[in-house]
């Protein structure tokens, strides 16, 4: 089987709800996205739901090839971006033909991919998490009480802009979800909003009243000083990664103890990166925990990761023209049987949403940009 | 599909040559093998092997953790494995019987994508760049030149001694090596190997005086496999490069290596914990930008494992002659190893000979260390003695 050839589609639109953070606190719904499929001569497709222009600079080495080589593939693309670096919009598109290359492996076996890598379970255990740093004392006591029904006991809360504001939500998150377990698992998330000693002081107040599973973020992305000092002063294990790429860049983390729970996702360089990264963890001991993506679909990965601990459900309604193979029930991820990642994409939609470019918004722009008083001094939302 | 059966059939057979380390100078030329047939219920089989004494291991873990499995769920079948051992640890014997079922599964795996293993595990590029390893201090001289032009011919240029009784000798053999291996290269790689048998300071000694007159790309085990101060010491006293691991078992074992610096190279092998293992301990190094070279292994799979490992160096080649038992997919050439396209590993068993081979009981002097460590290790040289020299002359005939 030979890949012959490619076709991204630019669309936007809007998710059914609207998500929010620490860098964020106004919330957006906007979602422009992108949709990769990789033609074979034998008529299967691969299909990712991310992509980018420069997509079209690495088909040159996949033309021609067995999509079933994907780890030597992967190699290449790595090995062509190695003088700028795997980051940005080459990791990005490098991430997104790497789950298309995967999808295609899948499917030429015919196996769902769970099953392909090798699983001997088509579930995950998952933890809801709202993004939800918009939403009112109401809306996060539905959304994790909707979450508990379907067994979750696991969830994480945006916090890091106001404390008393933070402990009374993370007291409603518990609430909710005590429906699935008297004991939940309650994970916070600042999202590099705060300074290694904010961290340290907020986290500690906060753990006066609750058991903290892990704080996400507590620091820098790459201060592994930092975050390895947040761990050392506070009881709460330190989950970090999400806004790292490269494998290389997880080293100074792992080896310095900065983190205790590694994040991976589908910009961790695609599955193959993902699971170099989940292996560096193994090695060291330490858990992994799989990022949210759209549909849910790296759940296949999760469910291989000898030490993968739960799963970020953030279910917010953005998939908007297709659906995947998988349900959610008594707290779990459970995959399908259908070939590859299970994606089955509905083209009309697709093209009611397609776009030439972009929209470049001057006000709301997603994903949010680093928001004022990080770092140093809480900047107060505004009321109203 | 579903696993339904497994065989076992132990067999003892003479090497075409004498193979031994600083711990066996005087050499062996008898091995024995426990090769592993796993059945399904579509007629597909997968091959694998492991020591003699695994064997009460294997069919127990069998029963345990495969009997009625899908082989497609290989890694959470090996997972489940290693799991059941967590007590007492999966090291050790254990870990013989789990890297020996995982290979049958991953063969099993291939075999039912109707795929070549390396293909299943995501290799673009099916060939692995290959040195001569002649497992050869009780090698005469002029057998070890011979040897090493034999395989120079195949187009290998890179080569390693087994180092570590006597200097002088260890200096004029890594001569003859090199100068058998030029023909293919004016800097052949050369690599030492001297199984633990030094201490770090002995080590850092004696590999410094050999840098004088060779530029070497590895030192292999210059100190205890746990040593992780030592290793890292070596490592930090010499210009070469400290390769370790090959007597680790789990990937738990090497966490003080890659937290240390230990080693500069990582030793992989498809004997700990099997293929899934490898590939995660391979990845692990990747993320420490450390290179990974493999040993060797049944049926040559680490051949298949090689081009889905971006961090993979080379691989090492001990016996030039097949197990007469078994044939497999891999050729040779130009210095590279070359995984073909049968499905699977590509090992096909040949009865009629392994029927003429089958024991009862496999000899001593077969089993894994038949020797022990050697007198003298950590200490000082102990030049290979009367009798150790007369019985290596023999089996050198």
């Amino acid at each position: 089987m030979k890949i012959t050839d490619f076709k991204i589609t630019y669309w936007e639109g809007k998710s059914e709800r609207s998500i929010g953070d620490a860098n964020g606190p106004y919330g957006s719904n906007r979602l422009p996205g992108s949709f990769l499929e990789i033609f074979t001569d034998e008529g299967i497709t691969g299909y990712s739901l991310i992509g980018n222009g420069f997509v079209g600079k690495l088909f040159p080495l996949l033309e021609g090839k067995d999509p079933r080589s994907v780890v030597g593939l992967w190699k290449e693309m790595n090995d062509l971006v190695f003088k700028g670096g795997n980051e940005g919009e080459r990791c990005d598109a490098i991430s997104a033909i790497d789950l298309a290359l995967w999808d295609l492996k899948a499917k030429i076996a015919d196996q769902p991919l769970w099953k392909l890598l090798g699983s001997s379970t088509n579930s995950v255990k998952a933890y809801a998490s709202g993004i939800d740093l918009n939403l009112t004392d109401d809306e996060i006591y539905k959304f994790y009480s909707r979450m508990a029904d379907m067994g979750i006991d696991a969830g994480k809360l945006k916090v890091g802009l106001d404390l008393d504001s933070d402990e009374k939500r993370l007291g409603i998150m518990k609430d909710a979800l005590s429906k699935a377990n008297d004991r939940p698992l309650l994970c916070i998330d600042s999202n590099e909003y705060w300074s290694p000693k904010q961290a340290i002081r907020f986290i500690s107040k906060l753990e006066e009243k609750f058991d903290i599973t892990w704080a996400e973020e507590p620091a820098r992305r790459w201060d592994y000083n930092g975050l390895k000092k947040v761990s050392d002063n506070v009881k709460a294990a330190v989950a970090t990664g999400e806004n790292i790429n490269d494998l290389a860049e997880f080293m100074p983390l792992i080896d310095n103890g900065a983190v205790d729970i590694v994040e991976v996702g589908m910009g961790t360089t695609g599955l193959t990166g993902a699971m170099k990264v989940a292996n560096m963890a193994y090695a060291y001991e330490l858990p992994v925990a799989m990022m949210n993506c759209p549909g849910n679909t790296m759940a296949h990965l999760a469910t291989n990761l000898p030490n993968h601990m739960m799963m970020e459900v953030v279910d917010n309604g953005r998939e908007l023209f297709f659906n995947t193979d998988h349900h959610i029930a008594d707290g779990k991820i459970i995959l399908g049987n259908k070939p590859g990642f299970g994606i089955d994409v509905d083209f009309e939609k697709l093209n009611k949403l397609k776009v030439e470019k972009h929209s470049t918004p001057k006000h709301e722009s997603y994903p949010f940009p680093r928001r004022e008083g990080a770092g140093l001094i809480i900047n107060p939302l505004e009321k109203d | 599909m579903k696993i339904i059966n497994i065989k076992t059939h132990l067999y003892e057979f003479e090497n075409n040559r004498v193979v031994g380390d600083a711990n066996s100078p005087a050499g062996r030329k008898l091995q024995s093998n426990l090769l592993i047939e796993v059945e399904t219920d579509e007629g597909i089989t997968g091959y694998s092997s492991s020591g003699a004494a695994a064997k009460p291991l294997v069919e127990s873990m069998f029963n345990r953790a495969l009997k009625g499995k899908d082989p497609a769920n290989v890694k959470g079948i090996t997972k489940q494995m290693i799991d059941f051992a967590f007590k007492g640890g999966h090291g050790g014997m254990i870990n013989e019987a789990i890297s020996a079922l995982d290979i049958a599964l991953w063969d099993l795996k291939a075999k039912s994508n109707n795929e070549p293993l390396w293909k299943t595990l995501g290799g673009l590029t099916p060939k692995a760049r290959a040195y001569a390893s002649g497992l050869d201090i009780p090698m005469n001289d002029k057998n070890l030149k011979e040897w090493y032009e034999k395989m120079a011919s195949w187009g290998f240029d890179g080569g390693k001694l087994k180092v570590g009784l006597n200097q002088d000798d260890d200096i004029r053999r890594i001569g003859i090596m090199r100068d058998a291996l030029k023909v293919n290269s004016e800097n052949p790689l050369i690599m030492i190997d001297s199984n633990e048998y030094w201490s770090p300071k002995q080590a850092i000694r004696f590999i410094s005086e050999i840098e004088e007159t060779f530029d070497l790309t590895w030192a292999e085990e210059p100190a205890r496999r746990w040593d992780f101060i030592g290793l890292k010491k070596v490592s930090d006293g010499i210009k070469t490069a400290v390769c370790a691991g090959e007597n680790l078992k789990t990937l738990g074992d090497f966490l003080p290596y890659f937290h240390n610096k230990s080693a500069d190279v990582i030793q992989v092998s498809s004997g700990m914990g099997g293929v899934t293992t490898a590939m995660q301990l391979a990845d692990a190094a990747y993320g420490f930008e450390l290179p990974v070279t493999l040993g060797g292994s049944f049926g040559h799979v680490h051949a298949h494992m090689a081009p889905a490992i971006p961090n993979f160096m080379i691989m090492e080649i001990t016996q030039e002659e097949p197990d007469p038992c078994i044939s497999w997919d891999v050729t040779f050439e130009n210095g590279y190893a070359i995984p073909g396209n049968k499905a699977g590993i590509g090992v096909e068993i040949n009865y009629d000979v392994l029927e003429k081979m089958k024991v009862e009981k496999t000899s001593p002097s077969t089993q894994a260390s038949p020797f022990g460590r050697r007198p003298g290790a950590g200490l000082y040289q102990v030049s290979p003695s009367k009798n150790e020299i007369e019985n290596s002359e023999r089996l050198n005939k």
